[in-house]
Parts: structure tokens; C-alpha cells; sequence
């Protein structure tokens, strides 16, 4: 609806969703402060804002790093729809929070009610490769069942780290981009959401 | 100056008051310090900001509500915001619900619905769609205000959405409800509109009284018009007027009271110290009659302190003639101090009164009155002064009674001490109950305890106690030593102890010698707990020195009286085994000697505390032992000469007699004789023996028993003692082989020439002539003697007498002129069998005596010697037993 119009550089608004303890506020900050956090304490709900360069185009990257565990699930839906785009996830030790990643993304889907709303999959803890519970084959195919890119990171190693939440903005851009081109098929689309979301209040 | 800080991460990013949140961004301050401001949402949150990293500040959140910034201001970089936003809410307080800030719990609009909070509290009859908004505790997550830019929840607010409300407080509310709700609302508007009209209808009971109420006013108001006119104003200002005029004055009247009560308190106080001070003169002498110093000291240093730099003239006349007081108090105080006896306690109090009041009263004119520099010093002399002249009276005292005494009666009273003795016991005391006094004093002297302005004076204390213990070794050695001693100290010491040479009295002390030492080890002890430097304590060490060897002397001199007396208690009993003839003389002697040593070893020799050995250390009581030893030798060597010199009457005359020559013998038989069961030369014989066994093995055993005892080996005494015990036992064995050769040897020749016998006539019959047998017999006669005594003595008794024998035979055979044939053979038979029979008794010179006979005689011929053997076979045969008791040799 009516939205204070910002000034300056495009700000894109990032979701961290995921289970609890799979690395999504340890991704985060590893990406905002280029630090990795050892010790292990839940997340309500972060909020992290800064300018980046993306692709020689300054632009302000908006992350809302959600809690994973069950406690806070009820609220999520208020989150997700705040949410551009998402980075979904889980460890690649751990098979529990990849099954609940089918969960999250249909959550997203429902309260954005878009299925091509800027999605990344994200296997984390790669450099446990040693430890791994969930095979590459198995990811990569619920991705492309999807239709989504799979990317596995490392928090600690900071691997692949810039390139998930680059890419991910690079998709909500070019997601703004083609909304404000085609705004009359997207407008009524919108509108039809919102009216969905009345009925469902 | 470093960029400005810069918020880009909140965790969490929303919550209630109380919140910990992590902030993180960048510039945040370079050190705990840089950190100087920290706002959340308005609220100031420095407090609880704890700084982390330049990157990271955790902190708590205030009490505000809504969203906002984060402003976070540093030293380096100024202000600096955050480019997210924190969004602060407040929960719904429950009874089983944490919160971190206050909220009020029961809400108070209750005028009308239109002024509810906007936290909802739980009264569902105050929402105004009437409906329960349980359920919708929960928060709308999304910012409303967002969705609202322009709108506002509030009830009141001229803004109001509805949209805003609804969402705040009933979004989980279902449709059918919110449609009840509308319907309530729509009710009551409905009532609202009913009018004015209706509003009267239901409140007529209150407008009623409310006009009733005015009703009465207006009536009373009336009235008092009437009663007091219409200008009631007036009167009521006159009269404020009026009351606060008199309030006014009567506050007036408080001051002036109060001025005058505080001016008569001051004069009051002042009063108080005048008369502090006017009474202190006599409050002064009353108090030092008393003898609370202390009181005086602190009245004095206050009346100082308070009057004494005040130049109001009646002040300082009183605190002269304060001043005149205290001086008289101190020059009474001196005068006390130096008068003895006293405690040391009372003199150390006097002394630190003295100190006090000189130190107080030093810079006054009174000052130079009296000037006492140092009452401690002045203390210590006056002590030590005391304890010369206690000792000089204690002297004096003894000394006249012990004169006195000798004068009136000889020996003074039994059982009671000697003065003598008592002396040295007052002076013991007096030197162990002083001393100790002045040294106390000395040391809180010289510890600055006592010390006046002056510096002490070291040297002079230690002289004072030096000579202090000087004088009581003095005294005392006077009293001890004085008589027996004579001359060296008599020259020495002044003072003169007036028992000349009554030798019973000085026996009489000597008993109490031991006692003597006591008392003075009893002060040593109290002294040395003192400490006193040892240059101290040896003067008296050595002075207990002294007296332990003189009282070790004088025990040695009473056994040496006893052992003179030794003759008396002789029994002449055998009493050694191995050793017969030795009598229980030397037995007593040894009882005697353990006797004195065991006394010596219990007063004199063990050494107490800070003593040493005697023996040790010095050689004279090594010398005095063994020179005293040496006197007990003799002594015992006199006793025995003089028992075997001690011939009774009946003794006297010559004991064996030749039977031949006819003097009957009354006193044949020795052992019947009176006196102690013994003859007198079995009582000989005994002293002998027992000089024979001193000298061979008795005084060495003495020696031995000294060493027992810890002296050193009295290796000179006890030779000098058997020396001449051995020179007795020779005089002796001459006396006796004397008294028992010289008959023996006198009554062969008359025996031999007896009925005219002639040499030249002789008719040899084969018999011994009688002489021959005769002497023979005679010998067996002393042989028996010292045999029943002491076989011991045999060859020392015997030898010389043989000898003798020997010598009268070949002077008599010397002396004939002519032998016929028969008398050779007779004078042969004769000699040789004297000759065999008393071989073993014979010594070298017997034997020439003996050869020297038979060769006078002349040759015989081998009949003849045939002959003379035979015959002396047979005579052999018949003197068998003679023989045969010469044979056995004593040893």
C-alpha cells in the first residue's frame, strides 16, 4: 500500500529463513561484519541494513534475520510479508532442517502468494562436508524441483558467503525491474493478493 | 576525528522495555570510554551500554515505545544514527507475567470510555465495540503506523483510525463479533441522542438537591446582611489586618527572647570557665593532697590551653598564682619521689606528673623557680642511694646485735639463726627486692618512657647498678667470710664485722653456711630474670663462687674433725674380706667422705642457673679439694699411729718370756685380754693391716670415689697419703718387730749357755739342743700372732726378726772359743735345722747370717756330716709340725 517513497539508493529487504541453529544470523553477520560468531544463541528477530555495490550500482541491502525455532512461527507470516527475497536455509548436517525447508518455502508462497518470488535455496556448513547428512543430489534436485539455484556455503569459511545474498539481490533487482516495466499485469496482481489477504483476516 | 558512528544491525530488532540488545555497526568508539551517549528510541540507554568493539555495543532497552533510531554518540566521531530502527512495544501486564518496567496495572480512565488507555487491560465492558479482546493479546507484528502514516489507535486523538484501532486491538476479533460490536456502538449512540431530557428524567433526585442546596446559601447570606450590614468584606480585612499585625509582632517577641536566651547561654559558658579557673588554684592543691595527679595534669594543660595566651589581666594574675601552686606541687612531687621506701609504680607516676607539669610550664615565668631536669635520673640515684644506706643500716643493725649478743650471752639463743645469718638473708633481700626496683626504673628510663628533656645518661646507670651489686657482694662477703679469712679482706673492706674469734659462734655459722648460699643464689635467680647486663651477674657469680668453695671447705674441715676423732669409734672388728686384719676404720672413713661429699655435691658442686662447675673453673677449690683430701689422709694416718700407740696398762710389760729363764707369762693368751677383746700388739697388728691396705688399695678407692663424684682425680692427695700411710706402716713394723725381736732374740743367749753349758764339753746326744728349740718355738709363737690377725703381714714381720735371729746366732757362735767334736756336730745340728726350718722367712742377709754361723763352726767330716744329717732327719721328723708352720706362707 502507501509506502513512504526512499530517497537515494534502492534498498532490497532480505528474509533469513530456515531452522533453528542451521547458520542464518551466523551468515548474516559473517556477510555484514565479515566475522564468524562461535557461540550459539537463538535469534528473535535481527534487523541489519547496509550500502552495498551491486554490480557498480549502490544500492542498500536490508536483511531480517528471523528466528528458526518453533516458538516464533505464528509471527513468521507478518515477516514474510515485508520479505523481496529469501535465502531458505539449512544444514547440510543436519536432514531435519532440510525437510522443514519444504515447509518454509510453502509458507513463503502462501503469504506471498507469487511462486517466483526471489528464492535461493542454501545448503550451509559445507566445510563439515565430513559430517554431511543430506546428499549434493538430493538438494540439487528439490532446487530444481523448485526452480530455484542451490548454493552450498560456509559461515566459517566465509565461502560463497557474498554470493547467495549477491545473487539474491540481483534477482529481486531485476524482479523490481520487470514489475515497474510491466506495472498494470503486476498492479492487478497485487491487488488481487491483498484482497486474498483480507478475506484471509 | 573518525567517521561519525553508524548503526547497521540490531539483535533483536524489537521487543519490550528491558530488552538486551546487541548493536552492531561500525565507528562505535575506540575504547569503553569513547562511548558517551547511547539513545534508543529516545530512551537514554548509556547506563546499561556495555561496550564491546568498535563494531558492538550490547545494551538494554528504556522504557520508551514505538520505533526508532538508535543514536549512538563517541568521542572520536560525535553523533551518529543507525540506519534501521528499533521498535519498542509494551506487553500486557499480567499477574504471572516479567516485566522490566513499571505499568499500571489497574488503569485509571473510569470518567467515560472515550479516555481508555490504549493498552488494554482485560475490562471487556470498557472496549467500546463491548466485546472481549482476550485472544488478541498477541501484538500485530507489522508496524501499523506503517500502514496508517497519518492516523493514530488512540480513542482521543483527533486523528483517530478506526482501521489503526482495529488492528491494535481486535485483529484476531472474528467477523461476526466485529459486527456485534458495531451493533453495540450503534446503540449506544442511540441513548446518547435520547436529549437533555432524558438525562434530567434520570438525575431529578440530585438537580433537586442541588437547588435545594443553593436555596439555603442565598437565605444565609440574607441573614448575615441583615446582622453585620452589607460590607461583611470590610470587617473580614480589618480583621486579617489586625491578626497579622499582632502575629507579626508576637514572632517580634520570639526573636528577642530567643537573642536574649543565647547572649545568657554565652555568658553562661563563660562564666563556667572562670570558674574552672578560679578554683583551679585550690582544685589543684586539693587534688595533689589526694594525689590524683592525673586531674592536675589535665586541669593544668587545659587551664593553659584555654587562658594562657589571653591578656585579660585577672586571667593571667589567676593563672600565676596557678602556676605558683604547680610549682610547689612539683618541688613537693621531687621531694616525694626521692623518698624511699616506695613502689616503682608511685615514682613512675610521679616522675611522668613531674615531666608533664615541667613540659607545661616551661615557657612561664614560674618556670624558672624550680628546675628539676630530670626526675627519672633523679629517681634512679635516690634508689640507688636508698640501697647503700639500707644496706649500711642493715649492717650496722646486725653487726651491734651480733656484739651485743656476744657481750651478754655466750652463743646467742638456740634454735635461733645467728644474726650473721639473718644478716645475709635481709641483705639478700633487700639487693633482690631494690635491685630489680632501679633497673625497672632504668630501662622505662632509657626506653623514653620516663625521659625528661635531657638525654639519658647510660654510662652512669650501668656504674650505679654495677656498684650497687658490688656493695651487697661486699656486705655479704664481710659477713661470711670476714673471720675466717682474715687479713686479706680485713685490709680490703671497709667495713668491719664486729665477732672477733669466738670459735663456737663461728662454728655455730658455719652450720649455716649452706643457708647463707641459698639466700644468695635465691637473689641471683630474682636477678638474673632482670636482665642485667653479665657483666652484672658475674660479680655475684663469683661471689656465689667463692662461697661455694668456702662451704665445700668447710664441709671437708668438719669431716676432718670428724676423722680425728676416729680413734673413738674403732671396734677392731675385721670388717674387709679379701684384706684380713683391716679393722671398719677405713670403712667409717669412707662413710665419712661420701657423707661430706654428698653434702658438698647437693650445696656446693651442682650448678644452678648461670653457674658453672666449680671445679671447672677454678683451681683453687681444685687445689683446696685435693690439699683437703690430703688432710684426711693424714688425719686418718695420725688416727691410726695413735691407736697403735696406745698401750694400756696391762700391756705394758714385756709379752713373751723365756720359759727356760722362768718368767711366767700371765698374758700368754692374747685374746684374753680386756681391752676391745684385743692385745695390744694384735691391735698392732691391726693398725698395720690397715695401714698396708690404705696404702695399697683404700686411698686409691677414696680417689675413685672423688671422681665419682665429678672432682678431678685427687691423684697428688692420694699419694701423698699413702705415702705416708706407708711411712706409718714402717715405723710401725719397726715398733712391733722391736717389741716382739728384741726379747726373742735376748733369751738365746741365756738359754743357750743355760746350766753352764760349755761348747768344748759337749757330748753329742742326737737332740736339738733346748735354745734351738726354744727360739723355734718362740717364732711359731709370733707366727701364731700374726697369723690369727693378718697372714698378710707375715713375711714383713717375720723377716726382720729372722733376720735378727740369725745375726745373735752367728755372733753367738762367733763368740766361742773352742767347739770339741760334739759341739760341732750339736752347733751344726742346731743352726741348720733353725736354718731349713725358717728358710722361707729368710732373707738374703738371714742367709749370709746363717752361712756366716756355720762356716765359724768349722768343717766336719763326711761321717760327721752323715751324722748330722741323720739327726736332723730324725729331729725333723719329731718338729714336724713347727716346721710345718713355717712352711705356709701367709700370702
Amino acid at each position: 500500500m502507501s509506502k513512504k517513497p526512499t530517497t537515494g539508493p534502492a534498498l532490497h529487504k532480505v528474509i533469513m529463513v530456515g531452522s533453528g541453529g542451521v547458520g542464518k544470523s551466523a551468515l548474516t553477520l559473517q556477510f555484514m561484519y565479515d566475522e564468524f560468531v562461535e557461540d550459539y544463541e537463538p535469534t528473535k528477530a535481527d534487523s541489519y541494513r547496509k550500502k552495498v555495490v551491486l554490480d557498480g550500482e549502490e544500492v542498500q541491502i536490508d536483511i531480517l534475520d528471523t528466528a528458526g525455532q518453533e516458538d516464533y512461527a505464528a509471527i513468521r507470516d507478518n515477516y514474510f510479508r515485508s520479505g523481496e527475497g529469501f535465502l531458505c536455509v539449512f544444514s547440510i548436517t543436519d536432514d531435519e532442517s532440510f525437510q522443514a525447508t519444504q515447509e518454509f518455502r510453502e509458507q513463503i508462497l502462501r503469504v506471498k502468494n507469487d511462486e517466483s518470488i526471489p528464492f535461493l535455496l542454501v545448503g550451509n556448513k559445507c566445510d563439515l562436508n565430513d559430517k554431511r547428512k543430506v546428499p549434493l543430489t538430493e538438494c540439487q534436485g528439490r532446487a530444481q524441483q523448485w526452480g530455484v539455484p542451490y548454493v552450498e556455503t560456509s559461515a566459517k569459511t566465509r565461502e560463497n558467503v557474498d554470493k547467495v545474498f549477491f545473487d539474491l539481490m540481483r534477482e529481486i533487482r531485476s524482479r523490481k525491474t520487470e514489475d515497474s516495466k510491466s506495472t498494470s499485469g503486476r498492479a492487478k496482481d497485487k491487488c488481487k493478493r491483498r484482497k486474498l489477504k483480507c478475506i484471509l483476516i | 576525528m573518525a567517521p561519525q558512528p553508524v548503526v547497521t544491525g540490531l539483535s533483536p530488532k524489537e521487543g519490550p522495555p528491558g530488552t538486551r540488545i546487541t548493536i552492531r555497526g561500525e565507528f562505535l568508539g575506540t575504547r569503553p570510554s569513547d562511548l558517551i551517549g547511547l539513545s534508543i528510541c529516545g530512551c537514554d540507554c548509556l547506563l546499561s551500554a556495555e561496550w564491546k568493539s568498535p563494531n558492538k555495543i550490547i545494551a538494554h532497552t528504556g522504557p520508551a515505545k514505538g520505533k526508532g533510531d538508535i543514536i549512538v554518540t563517541t568521542i572520536s566521531g560525535g553523533i551518529g544514527t543507525s540506519t534501521i530502527q528499533f521498535r519498542a512495544y509494551h506487553e500486557t501486564i499480567g499477574p504471572m507475567k516479567e516485566s522490566a518496567v513499571w505499568v499500571e496495572e489497574s488503569s485509571i480512565q473510569s470518567l467515560a470510555w472515550g479516555r481508555r488507555n490504549m493498552a488494554p487491560v482485560g475490562y471487556t465492558q470498557e472496549d467500546p465495540l463491548g466485546l472481549s479482546i482476550e485472544g488478541n493479546d498477541k501484538k500485530f507484528p507489522e508496524d501499523i503506523r506503517d500502514i496508517f502514516p497519518e492516523g493514530n489507535g488512540d480513542l482521543s486523538q483527533e486523528n483517530f483510525s478506526p482501521g489503526w484501532f482495529l488492528l491494535e486491538n481486535h485483529h484476531a476479533t472474528s467477523f461476526e463479533d466485529l459486527k456485534a460490536g458495531l451493533a453495540y456502538i450503534k446503540r449506544k449512540v442511540e441513548s446518547q441522542k435520547e436529549g437533555q431530557l432524558s438525562f434530567l428524567k434520570s438525575n431529578a433526585g440530585s438537580v433537586l438537591d442541588q437547588l435545594d442546596t443553593l436555596m439555603t446559601i442565598r437565605s444565609k447570606i440574607k441573614e448575615d446582611n441583615k446582622l453585620f450590614g452589607s460590607d461583611t468584606l470590610k470587617d473580614l480585612e480589618n480583621t486579617i489586618q489586625s491578626s497579622i499585625s499582632s502575629s507579626s509582632e508576637i514572632f517580634r517577641d520570639v526573636l528577642e527572647r530567643r537573642e536574649k536566651a543565647d547572649s545568657t547561654r554565652a555568658a553562661l559558658t563563660t562564666l563556667n570557665r572562670h570558674k574552672f579557673l578560679f578554683c583551679l588554684p585550690n582544685s589543684v592543691d586539693r587534688c595533689a593532697e589526694a594525689g590524683e595527679y592525673d586531674i592536675i595534669v589535665n586541669d593544668y594543660s587545659r587551664a593553659r590551653n584555654l587562658f594562657g595566651k589571653v591578656d585579660i589581666p585577672i586571667f593571667c594574675k589567676v593563672l600565676e598564682e596557678v602556676d605558683i601552686r604547680i610549682l610547689n606541687i612539683r618541688r613537693k612531687l621531687h621531694q616525694q619521689l626521692v623518698q624511699l621506701p616506695q613502689s616503682v609504680e608511685q615514682q613512675k607516676k610521679i616522675i611522668k606528673t613531674l615531666i608533664n607539669l615541667e613540659i607545661q610550664q616551661a615557657d612561664t615565668k614560674a618556670a624558672d623557680g624550680f628546675q628539676a631536669v630530670d626526675p627519672a635520673w633523679d629517681a634512679i640515684e635516690a634508689r640507688a642511694k636508698y640501697l647503700e644506706a639500707t644496706f649500711k643500716k642493715a649492717c650496722s643493725q646486725y653487726s651491734l646485735k651480733d656484739a651485743n649478743s656476744e657481750k651478754s650471752k655466750y652463743g646467742g639463743e638456740i634454735g635461733e639463726l645467728p644474726n650473721r645469718v639473718v644478716f645475709c638473708e635481709e641483705i639478700c633481700e633487700i639487693a633482690a627486692s631494690q635491685l630489680p626496683d632501679i633497673w625497672r626504673l632504668g630501662q622505662a628510663y632509657f626506653a623514653g618512657e620516663l625521659r625528661g628533656a635531657s638525654d639519658p645518661k647510660p654510662g652512669d646507670f650501668k656504674k650505679i647498678i654495677l656498684t650497687g651489686i658490688e656493695k651487697m657482694c661486699v656486705y655479704l662477703r664481710s659477713a661470711i667470710f670476714y673471720a675466717f679469712d682474715h687479713r686479706s679482706i680485713r685490709s680490703m673492706f671497709p667495713i668491719t664485722w664486729p665477732t672477733g674469734g669466738s670459735t663456737q659462734a663461728l662454728s655455730q655459722f658455719l652450720v649455716y653456711l649452706p643457708q647463707c648460699l641459698r639466700f644468695i643464689r635465691i637473689a641471683y635467680a630474682s636477678l638474673i630474670q632482670l636482665d642485667l647486663p653479665s657483666e652484672a651477674l658475674d660479680i655475684i657469680q663469683k661471689l656465689i663462687d667463692e662461697v661455694r668453695i668456702f662451704c665445700l671447705s668447710s664441709f671437708f674441715k668438719r669431716a676432718i674433725d670428724k676423722i680425728k676423732k676416729l680413734n673413738e669409734s674403732e671396734t677392731w672388728v675385721f670388717s674387709v674380706e679379701d684384706f684380713p686384719g683391716v679393722t671398719v676404720l677405713p670403712s667409717v672413713l669412707e662413710k665419712i667422705i661420701v657423707e661430706t661429699l654428698e653434702e658438698g655435691q647437693n650445696v656446693c658442686m651442682n650448678p644452678e642457673i648461670r653457674e658453672n662447675n666449680l671445679m671447672d673453673a677454678h683451681p683453687d677449690a681444685q687445689r683446696e679439694v685435693s690439699q683437703r683430701l690430703q688432710d684426711m689422709l693424714i688425719a686418718f694416718c695420725n688416727v691410726i699411729e695413735l691407736l697403735a700407740y696406745q698401750i694400756n696398762e696391762e700391756d705394758a710389760h714385756t709379752p713373751i718370756v723365756s720359759q727356760l729363764i722362768g718368767f711366767p707369762n700371765a698374758n700368754q693368751d692374747g685374746f684374753s685380754c680386756r681391752y676391745s677383746g684385743l692385745s695390744w700388739e694384735q691391735r698392732m697388728l691391726c693398725c698395720l693391716a690397715n695401714c698396708l691396705y690404705c696404702d695399697k688399695s683404700f686411698f686409691s678407692y677414696i680417689g675413685s670415689v672423688f671422681v665419682k663424684f665429678g672432682y678431678p682425680t685427687p691423684k697428688a692427695a692420694v699419694d701423698s697419703g699413702r705415702t705416708h700411710a706407708n711411712l706409718l706402716f714402717s715405723n710401725l713394723l719397726e715398733t712391733y718387730v722391736e717389741h716382739k725381736g728384741d726379747p726373742l732374740v735376748g733369751t738365746i743367749e741365756p738359754s743357750m749357755y743355760i746350766g753352764h753349758f760349755q761348747w768344748n764339753t759337749v757330748e753329742f746326744n742326737g737332740k736339738l739342743r733346748p735354745y734351738a728349740q726354744e727360739c723355734c718355738d718362740n717364732l711359731v709363737g709370733v707366727y701364731s700372732e700374726i697369723f690369727t690377725i693378718s697372714p698378710l703381714l707375715l713375711h714383713a714381720i717375720l723377716e726382720p726378726i729372722v733376720q735378727t735371729v740369725a745375726e745373735e746366732l752367728a755372733r753367738l757362735v762367733s763368740c766361742v772359743q773352742d767347739f770339741n767334736k760334739g759341739g760341732v756336730i750339736q752347733a751344726n745340728v742346731d743352726i741348720r735345722l733353725l736354718r731349713d726350718a725358717l728358710k722361707l722367712f729368710s732373707n738374703d742377709t738371714a742367709k749370709s747370717y746363717f752361712a756366716e754361723a756355720l762356716e765359724v763352726i768349722g768343717t766336719v767330716s763326711a761321717d760327721d756330716n752323715r751324722k748330722i744329717e741323720d739327726t736332723l732327719k730324725v729331729i725333723k721328723e719329731q718338729m714336724s709340725l713347727q716346721i710345718l708352720c713355717f712352711s705356709i706362707d701367709g700370702l
